[in-house]
């Protein structure tokens, strides 16, 4: 038992991790219903620039994340219109040509990763990674990584700005119309296009800046952008498909299952036990633990 | 009339090009190569096809490989297993079945080697594989498959042993591996040569491949092990440095395995890659010489360098000298290209017979026993990163520098 505080802690920084791979990715999906299969290779390519945006100026990463939104959210911008016009077409079956496309998307962007950028794997040094804090009292002893803990704050922070923008802002009130019902909420005079624009930028420029922090904590290479988006996708189901406020709980309890599980039990089978109790759930519940998923 | 005339001459053109590339086609040896060259392995198969590359081009700057005093050139032809068993005996059986290949040179992984084996057996197809070292391959005894890297029970006590020769020597250890045929080889075998050299084994675990163990390693932070061992893949190596640095906890000695011979391991970790140490058969100041190709280990490290911009490590020079050993046996036999079966029943009795010096070291092939058709002429060595470079610090007889030991903390790097 000395070793649950830990597990715990470990739990909740790892769902940290998870918050800032999933929450855009829900928001995406939310207002413009796409699920996006190229979420990991967003986060692989923002590892990447914020790999090389360090080695060229040498600053710190977390300097960095603006750099990298505003670069990610322009490109992100001016895809959604492509993106737009596949799931918009009046023939076959929008939803699975999205995901088609965007599953070629992720294909094609892991083959132009490998050319580019090469099949080696990196590392994104910061200030914060080389720190830890050590708790000890109560007999019992606690360990949190600055890096880490720098992640889950970011993970909060990120949470706490896209709540801000969808319920306190005209822009969040034109999102939460067209998430509602497209049709009307053009009718009530937003425009549909610009604003699924701006939320595909939104999306692919918070992902990116997901993809500096893994850079800083775990690794960058061409091929990790795969184990992302089962996560995240994981995350989205277990929180209801398009409903945000659910993606912190979710994740944390990704996050706590896969420590409590690697801790106490047979650590081969996390992923097989993570994966049993989303399965259990959305037998229970199939539209998320809250019962609130589209 | 004019335009019929001219559509026969068009016509007999193309068959006389077609015929001539046909024939020019017929005094090259197809070398098919199956690898990972995409997916989460991506960076090992591309260290093999660098080895198979360099191996290629040197012998086509040579002229070919010189058969009975002419040469034949030779062409690489690349099919990606994508990380994927299934995927790369697909490849196999469409590099034998379409591009008629004489033989094939091998997979990174030991997985997709033992799902492209049968293949090859099925077709008679020789195929050297440059890099694989699980065990398994070899307790299968399949007639057509060799490999140039020992396997790692052959290779993996030996770190082990250099460790327990140290003062204070690590009484205790946890050892893990992640969940992968190679990797998991890799983590028994250290567990057998801990046991055997007394140290206590704390835990033992295979982990789901690829993932974050940070949880994992706090537990095992608890248990305060001299020794962390783990066998797994490049990108899984740094991650594992990277949590251990991050719940600081330094264990008196840590030995990965495979990735810590790859120069990128380095440039990731920087200073926290220093006193990892790592299991390898080749280091490019290794002391051979060879009359083929390459005299010397330095001077394939040069031509690496030159091609790649990037030193060598153990498996891009077995991959290499997977070339080397079909060549010979090729000379040997007299072969010529488009091998008839018969033929290449021949080229496995060559091959079993393949006793040289190469600048990678011994090649002879085990044929028989548990070791069956891997390589068994080399020497397992215990390396070490110092100062960035990948240093031989055991056996004894064949140290350059002694080990540094115990681990510096991560903090006082």
């Amino acid at each position: 038992m000395e070793l649950l505080p830990q597990a715990l802690m470990d739990g909740i920084l790892l769902g940290g991790i998870y918050i800032t791979i999933a929450i855009a990715f829900s928001l995406t999906y939310g207002v413009m219903h796409i699920i996006d299969f190229a979420v990991g290779e967003w986060i692989m390519f923002g590892a990447f620039a914020g790999y090389y945006l360090n080695k060229v100026t040498g600053l710190d990463p977390f300097l960095l994340l603006p750099v990298v939104f505003i670069m990610f959210a322009l490109v992100g911008y001016l895809i959604q219109p492509v993106i737009h016009r596949v799931l918009s077409g009046n023939k076959g079956n929008p939803l699975l040509m999205g995901l088609v496309f965007t599953f070629g998307l992720a294909i094609m962007f892991q083959g132009i990763a490998l050319t580019v950028f090469g099949f080696y794997s990196n590392s994104t040094p910061s200030v914060f990674s080389e720190g830890s804090f050590f708790i000890e009292k109560f007999g019992l002893s606690l360990t949190i990584s600055s890096i880490r803990l720098a992640g889950l704050v970011y993970a909060l922070a990120i949470t706490a700005a896209l709540h801000y923008l969808l319920k306190k802002t005209n822009f969040g009130l034109g999102v939460r119309a067209l998430a509602l019902n497209r049709e009307s909420a053009g009718l009530m005079g937003v425009n549909g296009k610009q604003t699924a624009s701006l939320v595909y930028g939104l999306y692919v420029g918070v992902s990116a800046m997901t993809g500096v922090l893994i850079g800083c904590i775990l690794s960058v290479s061409a091929q990790m952008g795969t184990e992302y988006t089962i996560f995240a996708f994981f995350v989205v189901v277990l929180a209801g498909m398009g409903y945000l406020a659910g993606v912190p709980w979710a994740a944390l309890l990704l996050g706590m299952v896969q420590s409590i599980f690697l801790i106490y039990f047979n650590p081969g089978h996390t992923l097989l036990a993570v994966f049993a109790i989303l399965y259990i759930i959305l037998l229970i519940s199939p539209r998320g633990l809250f019962g609130r998923g589209v | 009339m004019k335009k019929r005339l001219l559509c026969t001459l068009a016509l007999v053109t193309s068959l006389l090009v077609a015929t001539t590339l046909y024939a020019a086609d017929e005094a090259v040896f197809k070398v098919g190569v199956v690898t990972e060259l995409s997916g989460s392995l991506a960076t090992g198969g591309n260290v093999t096809k660098r080895g198979y590359d360099l191996w290629a081009q040197e012998v086509n700057a040579k002229g070919g490989i010189d058969i009975k005093g002419k040469k034949y050139l030779v062409k690489l032809y690349y099919a990606d297993a994508q990380s994927n068993p299934a995927s790369g005996a697909a490849a196999a059986e469409r590099l034998i079945t379409q591009e008629k290949v004489d033989f094939i040179l091998g997979p990174y992984s030991s997985g997709v080697t033992i799902a492209v084996a049968p293949v090859v057996e099925k077709y008679k197809i020789p195929m050297i594989t440059g890099s694989a070292e699980s065990p398994l391959i070899w307790s299968n005894k399949f007639l057509y498959t060799f490999g140039t890297v020992p396997p790692i029970n052959f290779t993996g006590a030996t770190p082990i042993k250099t460790l327990s020769e140290l003062n204070p020597a690590p009484k205790t250890a946890v050892i893990l591996g992640s969940n992968d045929t190679f990797s998991k080889a890799s983590a028994e075998a250290f567990k057998t040569a801990a046991e055997a050299a007394k140290i206590k084994v704390l835990k033992f675990n295979i982990v789901p491949a690829g993932q974050d163990l940070t949880p994992l390693l706090s537990a095992v932070r608890g248990l305060k092990p001299d020794l962390i061992a783990f066998g797994g893949h490049d990108e899984e190596l740094i991650k594992l440095v990277k949590s251990l640095r991050q719940i600081d906890y330094t264990p008196k000695a840590l030995l990965m395995h495979y990735g810590v011979t790859e120069p990128a391991f380095v440039e990731a970790l920087g200073k926290d890659a220093n006193q990892v140490f790592g299991a390898s058969v080749w280091t490019n100041t290794a002391k051979t010489k060879s009359a083929i190709l390459w005299p010397t280990a330095a001077s394939y490290d040069a031509a690496s360098m030159k091609a790649f911009n990037t030193p060598a490590d153990y498996t891009q020079a077995g991959s290499s000298a997977a070339g080397i050993a079909f060549q010979v046996a090729l000379q040997k036999i007299g072969a010529t290209p488009g091998m008839s079966e018969a033929k290449r029943t021949e080229l496995i009795k060559a091959l079993e017979q393949v006793n040289i010096d190469t600048f990678y070291g011994k090649v002879k092939f085990a044929t028989s026993g548990e070791y069956y058709h891997a390589n068994v002429g080399m020497t397992p060595l215990t390396v070490q990163i110092q100062n960035g470079k990948t240093v031989i610090v055991g056996p004894k007889n064949i140290q350059e520098v002694p080990a540094q030991y115990p681990l510096t903390p991560w903090k006082n790097r």
